[in-house]
């Protein structure tokens, strides 16, 4: 298999609660795909193991032909997946600009006695760091506001920090949950543009985790559907939504 | 060139001045002198502490445990080995011991802190501090609780001012530089910070040690300035004035810690010329202005009450003034 991630028979129990029941699904390396449910799925929990934050009660996850299963999630974030939060966990004290720049410590070629003395190396990293920053910024139209405190910005705007925050870091895999979550339909409209320009740009794989169905539908190309932990589904947008198993878990069972 | 180098500049300047203050330091009043020598430790000691409550947000209780660390060792190896080495050799070797002790100490109290976080952490780090007291306490080789006397009187204005000047240097560098940021992020977003590729575990452990070392090097210079120490000396009210200094002078500040560190340290003395001052207040009034420490906690509310980011917090009145003055800041760096 050549995908980029797979996660095999992924099991996480919580005390007597199987909150992910032997879940196995697969992104390749240009995948936009889509992870949903309804609400206590298990969904996050999923990202949280993929990112290192929970260790798997079974199962494995597969990343570039390697497991990350055990691993930190600095040490996830540094073989290339980065992550943004349901609720958004930028650094309230830092800029726009400092958010960003935290992203590129895992990439600093100089150390502890270098950032003491600013000596050597540390002008021409850090000259790198501030052009990659503001590159970054530029695209996304942040320039404006990259001295502004990341948690005093429109909430939109921070979901894109976020978002660019996570893109800063390099990554070939990128877990979106609920990027949409409290937008309003011409933010969502907008969200879905950017989420599309961010796969192509920078030539990244995207998982995302969202409820609104028009944002899922419209953007991703494959979705699998979890309900109680267990996948109930897969398989391309339109098929989806004609799936009774889907149906039935969002709306009920159907009554004669 | 002249901007790329100022920074090393200034600190070469404050070295080289101390250097000549050093030499006609017999002339001073020795009581304000004294003073001088004491805010002057006592910034090392709250901007060491900055690095580890302020930036890294991790709050200690135990500064004065790494800094009688720092003394002792200090004093050890000014009696036992370097005593005759000189003040050029010996001595600065006698320091830099005493403060690497003191960082081994903050790798131990650092490790607790990958657990703890907030009440429990300060709990773990007052204790730290205890334990270290009653160590020394019972440490015959050192005095014990007698106290550890006769330790020659190294320290003068050069000492205290040149380490003032790599304290302030090397901590303002390293949170101004993206590797710093990691510090910060620590303290804002633990969560965020680790899924940003930011070794948590490592930032924490460093900025102990970092601030450790420092309070060691603090440590030595006061055994060497009162050429006396007590464990007593040592106690955890002591570590509460260091966090003091950290507050008042706002969380993340150098500058304003070491403002503070200044304004404290001149407060405790201008505190006990009070009754003279104010002759003119009842009796009783005057026996409570006596105690320090309650008027030093009242300030203390006062100041939480009316500017609870501290005096140079977050967007502090000091640096808005100087960009204005200067008209470098925001403008320049949006069009770096």
């Amino acid at each position: 298999m050549d995908d980029l991630l797979t996660v095999d028979k992924l099991t996480m129990r919580f005390g007597g609660l199987t909150a992910v029941d032997s879940l196995s699904f697969s992104v390749p390396a240009d995948g936009l795909h889509g992870l949903i449910g309804p609400n206590g799925a298990g969904k996050t929990t999923v990202f949280n193991m993929i990112t290192g934050v929970y260790a798997p009660t079974a199962g494995d996850i597969r990343f570039n032909g390697s497991s990350v299963v055990g691993k930190k999630p600095f040490q996830i974030c540094q073989t290339a997946i980065a992550r943004t939060f349901q609720n958004i966990r930028l650094c309230p004290t830092l800029t726009v600009f400092e958010n960003i720049q935290i992203a590129q410590v895992k990439n600093l070629d100089y150390g502890f006695f270098t950032a003491t003395t600013h000596a050597g190396r540390f002008r021409r990293d850090e000259e790198r760091v501030a052009a990659e920053t503001f590159e970054i910024l530029d695209l996304f139209n942040l320039r404006r506001v990259a001295h502004e405190k990341a948690t005093q910005l429109a909430y939109g705007d921070q979901r894109r920090v976020e978002i660019v925050r996570a893109l800063a870091t390099k990554p070939k895999l990128l877990l979106l949950d609920e990027p949409a979550a409290g937008m309003n339909p011409v933010e969502k409209q907008e969200l879905m543009e950017l989420i599309k320009e961010v796969k192509e740009r920078f030539n990244v794989a995207i998982l995302l985790i969202e409820h609104d169905m028009k944002v899922v539908m419209g953007i991703c190309e494959h979705i699998v559907v979890l309900d109680h932990g267990a996948k109930i589904a897969a398989g391309p947008p339109a098929a989806i939504q004609a799936d009774p198993a889907v149906i039935e878990a969002y709306l009920g069972e159907a009554t004669h | 060139m002249l901007r790329k180098y100022w920074k090393a500049a200034t600190l070469l300047g404050v070295v080289l001045v101390s250097l000549l203050i050093s030499q006609v330091e017999g002339s001073f009043n020795q009581y304000i002198f004294q003073i001088v020598i004491y805010a002057g430790i006592n910034i090392i000691l709250a901007v060491s502490l900055n690095l580890i409550n302020g930036h890294t947000g991790q709050f200690s209780l135990g500064h004065a445990g790494f800094m009688a660390i720092g003394a002792y060792t200090a004093a050890v190896l000014t009696r036992d080995v370097v005593g005759s080495w000189g003040m050029w050799i010996g001595f600065p070797v006698a320091l830099i011991g005493g403060g690497l002790m003191a960082a081994v100490a903050g790798v131990v109290v650092g490790i607790p802190s990958l657990r703890l976080r907030g009440d429990y952490l300060a709990i773990v780090t007052l204790g730290f501090g205890e334990i270290i007291r009653v160590i020394i306490q019972n440490l015959d080789f050192v005095g014990g609780a007698r106290g550890f006397a006769a330790i020659p009187k190294l320290t003068d204005f050069f000492w205290v001012f040149a380490i003032v000047g790599l304290v302030m240097w090397s901590l303002s560098n390293l949170v101004k530089s993206t590797y710093g940021k990691g510090f910060l992020a620590v303290r804002d977003d633990e969560i965020a910070a680790e899924a940003m590729g930011i070794n948590t575990t490592r930032y924490k452990v460093t900025a102990f040690v970092t601030g450790a070392f420092f309070a060691g090097l603090a440590g030595g210079l006061y055994a060497h300035y009162v050429t006396y120490i007590t464990p007593t000396q040592f106690s955890f009210i002591l570590s509460i004035e260091h966090v003091m200094m950290v507050i008042v002078g706002g969380m993340g500040s150098n500058v304003g810690v070491a403002f503070a560190a200044v304004l404290l340290t001149v407060l405790k003395e201008l505190l006990k010329l009070v009754p003279d001052l104010l002759w003119f207040l009842p009796e009783w009034l005057l026996r409570i202005l006596e105690n320090r420490m309650l008027l030093f906690s009242i300030l203390l509310v006062v100041i939480m009450i009316l500017r609870p980011q501290g005096l140079f917090g977050e967007g502090d009145w000091v640096r808005r003034w100087w960009r204005k003055l200067t008209g470098r800041g925001r403008k320049a760096e949006a069009t770096a």
